[in-house]
């Protein structure tokens, strides 16, 4: 077996514009499933019980289920319910609520992380609710909760990579179609592997130097 | 649906988790042995550890699965889709395996380990008796989420053509023209299976909490 | 170091005159699920003075201070800050009305407390700490609570901590931050919760110190504490608590001096090893 990338290289316009479309894709549904989860988290731990109960089981629900199954009754049970969406649409609205399921855990957990004694220190000193929520629990559970974040966000990464089976031109959409064309589909494969490998660990990079930066405001815990 | 149509369903909801649990042990063996590479202090076994380790986390499972899949053959390896998939999919568990193995051995209190030495255990005794049972237990709870990711990850192993709960629900959605109701059925399934191991992980979890550390 | 330059000497207080106690508990009693934690307590804390709250563990201590700063909401009786209720009103025929939320925090914002896990915002630092009330609920400007806050930072040493962020501070310095941030409030009591509970041994004396300091500017201070000797000699008033009864009130003299009541001698014999008891 030879590997030919030279055959890769008159194709770079193409790839760029799938990268461009993986990196868009998934900055955008990490940023809206951050949000969805965000408010996820927050109803369930505001919100009236059966309100609660709900959302457990839309949480798990998404949780149980593949990303790809949930794509496929988005994207092909769709049109049977008035839901018809073109490929990006579908994979970023399938990617945004995949990923609220799980950010919505992340802040649960980060909620219950913040010790009940610096609410209650806030308390003595007379911040209100609003103001608990907004000066101690949300800057803290920040600090906590950013390793899982980058986390998720690096898992969605590589999530993006399904869309292309409901023919988002993204990356790997794009590559594995030159490298079919090109009787190059090996080499194509590893090149793709290598962006990845390489966009994942830059990824997880920044979040471990974000982590260090963050490090000061760490609990001392007495 | 008939019944005969649900049937199928179940039948591929058994190859699934078939596959899945076959992949789960493979991944299990070759993680302890990666994960032993990677703490070797033995740069020429740590190194490729982390390279391994590295490369199937950082790296799509979809796209590892076409590059396993078009690779073999074209190294002549000839084999049937279905053993493709499960080297894609144990190579994968392997990786996470061998970084929860690793956070396993890393948190057994360094005093356990202080005592064994003190009682007069020799360094592999150690690893036997007392960090080996210590740290699978601490990993437990990760080898239980591992098995729930790694079932709903099978359903990519549905693109290289094995028929599989995924895939079954896809071509019984095409030739009966009922999207919706297939891939229902196939994500109740998935989810029956996964909070069943999540349930019986748990049980599992209580049974061996008495020797918790 | 205070700013009450005339700081009376706590033998000279040593019965307050003030008519109103700074807290006046009355008929308290709080209940977890089966297990009754407080079973009825009278207390006056007065004044200007400092009063040291002791009892074994599991007495209910904690919890009554707790009560105090409205943490937990007693199951029954008052609670009154200079006369003004707490969280519930009694009518005369007994009965108990909740009072609304701005008058709890109102009532509360009067009360300074201390904890035992120090219980610093990790995100802020020592200084930020101690601002962010002045300027979230008092409405204060950024620069006056900086002065202010400051200010409070130099009443417990740590001027030159300010920038620090709790995690670069020992527990001590933790503890007296926290100090300064009850302080900052400017309360009318100051309730401190085993503060040196969670502190080496070897650096309890810089957070006793700067109690001492307090208690002698003549602040009005309620202390559970495990420090025997710190009670002993700062001390205006010995509450003992055991099993969630108030079995002693009064002056050291009078709680440690002989005869001793038999749970206090029983529950004194546990620091006789510590040398404290030697010192009563």
């Amino acid at each position: 077996m030879t590997l030919d990338f030279a055959l890769m290289a008159d194709k770079m316009p193409e790839i760029l514009s799938g990268l461009w479309v993986t990196i868009w894709t998934w900055l955008v549904a990490t940023i809206l499933g951050a949000g969805l989860g965000f408010l996820v988290a927050s109803a369930r731990r505001y919100g009236p019980a059966p309100l609660d109960w709900l959302l457990k089981l839309y949480v798990e629900v998404l949780r149980g289920t593949p990303f790809l199954v949930q794509l496929f009754l988005l994207y092909f049970g769709g049109p049977f319910v008035g839901l018809r969406l073109e490929p990006i649409p579908a994979g970023l609205i399938g990617l945004t609520i995949y990923a609220s399921a799980y950010f919505s855990e992340i802040f649960r957990a980060g909620f219950e992380a913040v010790p009940k004694g610096h609410v209650e220190a806030a308390q003595c000193v007379g911040l209100s609710r609003g103001q608990i929520l907004r000066r101690i629990l949300l800057p803290e559970m920040t600090m906590l909760v950013l390793p899982q974040c980058v986390n998720m966000a690096i898992i969605l990464i590589k999530e993006t990579a399904i869309l292309s089976i409901i023919t988002v031109p993204e990356m790997t959409g794009v590559i594995s179609a030159i490298g079919s064309q090109q009787y190059a589909f090996v080499e194509a494969m590893f090149l793709l592997a290598i962006f990845y490998w390489v966009l994942v660990e830059t990824c997880g990079y920044l979040g471990r130097l974000a982590e260090a930066r963050l490090s000061k405001f760490r609990f001392a815990v007495p | 649906m008939s019944w005969r149509l649900f049937e199928l369903m179940l039948w591929a909801a058994g190859y699934t988790v078939l596959l899945s649990g076959i992949s789960i042990v493979i991944g299990l063996g070759l993680g302890l042995l990666v994960c032993a590479a990677k703490l070797s202090p033995n740069k020429a076994l740590s190194l490729p550890a982390t390279l391994f380790i590295s490369f199937f986390r950082g790296v799509p499972l979809l796209v590892q699965l076409l590059l396993i899949y078009n690779l073999l053959p074209a190294v002549g390896i000839m084999v049937p889709s279905v053993v493709a998939a499960v080297v894609g999919l144990s190579l994968c568990t392997a990786a996470y395996q061998a970084e929860n193995l690793r956070g396993g051995f890393n948190s057994v209190p360094r005093g356990l380990i202080e005592a064994a030495e003190m009682v007069g255990l020799s360094p592999f005794q150690q690893l036997r008796r007392i960090r080996a049972p210590i740290a699978l237990r601490l990993t437990l709870p990760a080898l239980v989420n591992e098995a729930i990711l790694i079932l709903k990850a099978s359903s990519l192993i549905s693109i290289v053509g094995v028929i599989e709960l995924t895939r079954m629900a896809q071509n019984l959605a095409a030739s009966t023209y009922k999207p919706l109701l297939f891939y229902s059925v196939a994500g109740g399934l998935y989810l029956v299976i996964c909070w069943t191991v999540a349930g019986g992980g748990s049980i599992l979890e209580r049974m061996t909490k008495a020797g918790r550390t | 170091m205070s700013d009450v330059s005339t700081a009376p000497t706590p033998a000279a207080q040593a019965t307050p005159q003030t008519a109103t106690p700074a807290v006046l508990v009355k008929g308290v009693t709080k209940r977890f699920g089966e297990t009754e934690v407080l079973q009825g307590i009278d207390l006056a804390v007065p004044a200007g003075a400092t009063t040291c709250l002791i009892g074994p563990s599991g007495s209910g201590k904690s919890t009554l201070l707790r009560c105090i700063a409205f943490l937990e909401e007693a199951t029954t009786g008052t609670i009154a800050i200079h006369g003004d209720p707490l969280g519930f009103a009694e009518a005369p025929n007994g009965q108990r009305t909740r009072l609304s939320p701005q008058n709890i925090r109102e009532v509360r914002s009067r009360i300074g407390m201390v904890f035992q896990q120090f219980n610093l915002w990790p995100h802020m630092t020592a200084l930020g700490n101690v601002c962010e009330a002045l300027v979230t609920v008092r409405r204060m400007k950024r620069s006056d609570a900086e002065a202010r806050g400051m200010a409070q930072l130099r009443r417990v040493g740590l001027e030159n901590r300010a920038k620090h962020y709790p995690s670069e501070l020992s527990g001590g310095q933790q503890q007296r931050v926290a100090i300064a941030r009850a302080l900052a409030l400017d309360p009318e009591i100051l309730l401190f919760d085993e503060p040196t509970a969670s502190l080496d041994p070897e650096l309890t004396g810089e957070v006793l110190n700067v109690m001492r300091d307090l208690a002698a500017s003549g602040m009005t201070l309620l202390v559970v504490t495990h420090e025997i000797g710190f009670a002993a000699s700062v001390g205006q008033r010995i509450a003992f608590l055991d099993h969630g009864r108030l079995l002693l009130n009064g002056s050291p003299r009078e709680v440690f001096g002989e005869p001793r009541h038999p749970r206090l001698a029983q529950f004194l014999e546990t620091y006789l090893d510590r040398g404290a008891a030697a010192l009563l």
